[in-house]
């Protein structure tokens, strides 16, 4: 899964949380088949809860890429891509990494 | 006194508290990673850089009110202001009436929160500036309406009706926030809850564009306008008025009685955390209500 976040790629100790794009800590976790690099539990909770809801809403198997844009404070705009179907949406997240708010754009 | 701004335990040396953080960090631990995150920077650094910056931004080159001013524009008026700002600038209906819907829950918590402060303040001067700060926030003041009453009149001329506003409970993200400033007034000083609170009446502090803010809270163009009904523009002016006041008198109290400006300056950023939310959930709210509201 190609992953950008705020421009930058993301997803390794080295580029970075897959969501947040920080490289503070150390947390994987296998989000649809892939080991993902997240600063922390949090981090890698949200991005698991994105991807499902995603794949319930649009019926994909799979996910080629996301593009994030935005931070905690001010809610995260995304654009998912599965082949070349796209899904835009803005998503929030409590203190727990529940989704807040999901609204397609 | 260094201090850790998650677990709030105060150490010898911003050496120390740097180590302690690290330490959390190896773990991964949530809240140290994004408390470092959202204040310092979302790059790691070593032990050294970690135990300079920190020291950097806790320190008090002016004042306490000042640190708090800055962080203040920093976090909801820089660069990229919050998305509730920015939709304040040219607000559609769906926007006033989530403000409406969460704010009345705000406001009733605030006024029992200033409470606490009362009950636990000593000091005259500060007795006095909470009841008055009470009195026009919620019961009104010399014949003019409070702050609470002209949010819900603002709700009526935007169409809808009084018990409706009043039966609407507050989202998950808002009653998140009430949450977490009832937990400090439970919790913490009176001094502390004080900074907590009122820092973020800076929301409508005007004069913060003279120290770097990018944005007003909404744009004056809309108490002339024709566009939007008189209750609207009665309820944002007296934000507008009231807020340069309020949040500067009481800055000064806070200055004035602090014992400890480090535990105040954390308290205060987590009271800013809480707030960012709570923005959110008014347009989260807007979003509920128009399609055309966007964050
Ligand atoms: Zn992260």
């Amino acid at each position: 899964m190609k992953i950008i976040v705020n421009g930058k790629e993301a997803g390794t100790k080295e580029t970075g949380c897959a969501i947040c794009g920080s490289d503070w800590g150390s947390y994987y976790a296998k989000v649809d088949g892939e080991e993902l690099f997240f600063c922390c539990d949090i981090c890698a909770k949200e991005f698991s809860n994105m991807i499902q809801e995603v794949k319930n809403r649009t019926n994909w198997n799979k996910i080629d890429e996301v593009n994030i844009r935005g931070n905690w404070s001010m809610g995260r705009h995304v654009m998912a891509r599965s082949g070349v179907q796209r899904y835009y949406f803005y998503i929030t997240f409590d203190e727990d990494g529940n989704i807040r708010t999901f609204k397609p754009e | 006194m260094p201090i850790c701004p998650v677990c709030e335990i105060t150490y010898d040396s911003w050496d120390q508290v740097s180590d302690h953080m690290l330490k959390f960090v190896e773990k991964s631990e949530a809240k140290h990673v994004m408390w470092l995150n959202h204040n310092i920077s979302i790059k790691s650094l070593n032990q050294k850089e970690l135990s300079e910056k920190l020291e950097e931004f806790f320190s008090l080159n002016e004042s306490l009110a000042m640190w708090i001013r800055r962080r203040f524009i920093e976090r909801f008026y820089g660069t990229e202001p919050h998305p509730f700002m920015v939709a304040m600038q040219n607000p559609t209906k769906g926007v006033l009436l989530g403000y409406v819907l969460e704010h009345q829950h705000f406001l009733r918590n605030w006024v029992r929160i200033l409470s606490t402060i009362i009950y636990r303040s000593e000091y005259d001067d500060v007795v006095r500036y909470e009841l008055e700060n009470m009195t026009t926030e919620f019961l009104g003041f010399e014949g003019k309406p409070s702050h609470y009453e002209l949010l819900i009149r603002m709700g009526e001329s935007l169409g809808l009706k009084r018990a409706e506003i009043l039966s609407t409970p507050p989202l998950p993200a808002t009653l998140s926030a009430i949450k977490t400033w009832k937990n400090i007034a439970e919790t913490k000083g009176w001094v502390e809850t004080m900074a907590a609170m009122h820092s973020l009446e800076l929301v409508s502090d005007r004069s913060l564009i003279k120290d770097g803010a990018t944005i007003p809270y909404f744009s004056p163009k809309i108490l002339e306008s024709n566009e939007y009904p008189d209750a609207v523009k009665n309820f944002l002016r007296e934000g507008y008025e009231a807020d340069l006041y309020h949040a500067g008198e009481a800055l000064r109290l806070v200055e004035k009685y602090a014992k400890n400006p480090e535990i105040i300056q954390v308290i205060v950023l987590k009271s800013f955390d809480a707030f960012a939310k709570y923005l959110l959930s008014r347009l989260e709210r807007g979003m509920m209500l128009d399609p055309l509201v966007k964050a």
